[in-house]
């Protein structure tokens, strides 16, 4: 499912970016984030592809609504939010749909396109955090894998901190409980 | 006290504070299974965040690129792991591949060497201190096998490689005089000048502490 890119195509390998040239300082900072957002991207939805697409979206939509960003607060907390609001009003969409996520499609995200990290219990992490609700799943990704303190996640998230602490403890306990059989 | 989860949990990662902290940690060190709880949190995020871990080392998908910078020639070059990676993001302003630039020169520079407003800007400026948006602008900098600093720039709408040696900066292959020399010059693309770069680089491009350095060096090879 990987998508030919140019670089490919024409032999080159393709690399990160330093330093953008000619870009203005809301897109420059974009660039900068990309690798985090591809990651929370990756931790919301179920494969590459999708993260692909999710991220994509995200962008489309930060630069359509770049000036609703203030200056002077946090980028990262804005696009997340954003980002996790189109994660959020997809998955509904879907559910009216009445659209559900195939086991078999779950947990193949990180690992298979991710090179020489690849490896058997990749394959568990993803399959465990597919299996929680919206609500855990995020919790668990905004605070152990991007970092955010809880108060900062429960903004992202639109939920008091108690809540997102809660929800951030059953996630963990589910994927405790998954994780523990499969070790 | 007998902390909830939730407090154990949030000590755990450091989100309590004074009187709530300390009574968590106080409970903490007196129970082996509270102990247990906060090893299975840390544990399950560590093994998180080294699960996600290899996405933030992988290229970046074009299409995002694309979106974020408007431009179609977006070119990637080749570089070792082990340094800073880079992408080469050709501005709107380079989008001609044959562009027209005229050559001001007010006081003739040897024949084939960058005038003076050009040398200045080789001289002086550096990739990490640039403006978003100027036209003028220093695309990177590398190390010819020869040992000589070489640096490739765009100005408007043209884009050339210029190293430096002992008279000035010698212009290099799409950005010296060919065949129609003259007043006008037939531009490189920046896609061509990264590509022309790659194949003159001895190594990788400098990094930004290696630019300031040159620099400082007037961008003369060391001995």
């Amino acid at each position: 499912m990987k998508r030919a890119s140019p670089s490919v195509a024409s032999g080159r390998k393709a690399v990160f970016l330093s330093d953008p040239i000619a870009l203005d300082s809301f897109s420059s900072a974009l660039l900068g984030l990309l690798p985090r957002l591809r990651r929370f991207a990756c931790g919301l939805s179920r494969d590459r592809v999708e993260a692909d697409d999710l991220c994509q979206t995200t962008l489309e939509r930060a630069l359509r609504n770049r000036d609703k960003w203030q200056d002077g607060t946090r980028l990262d907390s804005w696009i997340y939010k954003m980002m996790r609001n189109i994660w959020i009003d997809e998955v509904r969409a879907r559910n009216r749909r009445g659209q559900t996520f195939m086991e078999e499609e779950m947990g193949v995200a990180i690992g298979a396109d991710g090179g020489q990290e690849a490896g058997a219990t990749l394959g568990d992490i993803d399959r465990a955090l597919a299996t929680l609700p919206e609500e855990q799943r995020e919790a668990v990704i905004l605070v152990m894998v991007e970092g955010y303190s809880y108060k900062e996640a429960a903004e992202i998230v639109g939920c008091p901190v108690g809540t997102l602490n809660s929800r951030l403890v059953r996630g963990r306990d589910a994927l405790l409980a998954k994780l523990g059989e499969a070790a | 006290m007998t902390p909830t989860p939730e407090q154990v949990a949030a000590w755990a990662d450091g989100q309590l504070e004074g009187a709530e902290a300390l009574a968590v940690e106080a409970a903490v060190r007196a129970s082996p299974a509270l102990q247990a709880e906060v090893a299975a949190h840390k544990a399950l995020r560590d093994r998180l965040a080294a699960h996600f871990a290899p996405l933030m080392r992988q290229p970046p998908n074009l299409d995002h690129l694309k979106t974020l910078t408007g431009a179609d020639n977006v070119t990637a070059l080749p570089v070792r792991r082990a340094r800073p990676r880079w992408v080469w993001l050709a501005g709107p302003a380079l989008a001609a591949s044959v562009a027209l630039a005229v050559v001001l020169r007010p006081s003739p520079p040897p024949a084939g060497y960058a005038g003076s407003q050009l040398a200045a800007m080789l001289d002086n400026q550096l990739v990490a201190d640039q403006q978003p948006g100027g036209a003028r602008r220093i695309l990177l900098s590398f190390r010819a096998r020869s040992g000589a600093f070489c640096r490739a720039f765009a100005d408007g709408a043209s884009a050339g490689i210029a190293c430096r040696d002992g008279q000035g900066w010698k212009l290099e292959g799409a950005g010296a005089p060919g065949a129609g020399s003259g007043e006008y010059r037939q531009a490189g693309s920046a896609q061509e000048i990264m590509q022309q770069a790659q194949d003159m680089a001895a190594g990788d491009a400098l990094g930004p502490q290696e630019e300031a350095q040159a620099r400082k060096a007037g961008w003369l090879a060391p001995k």
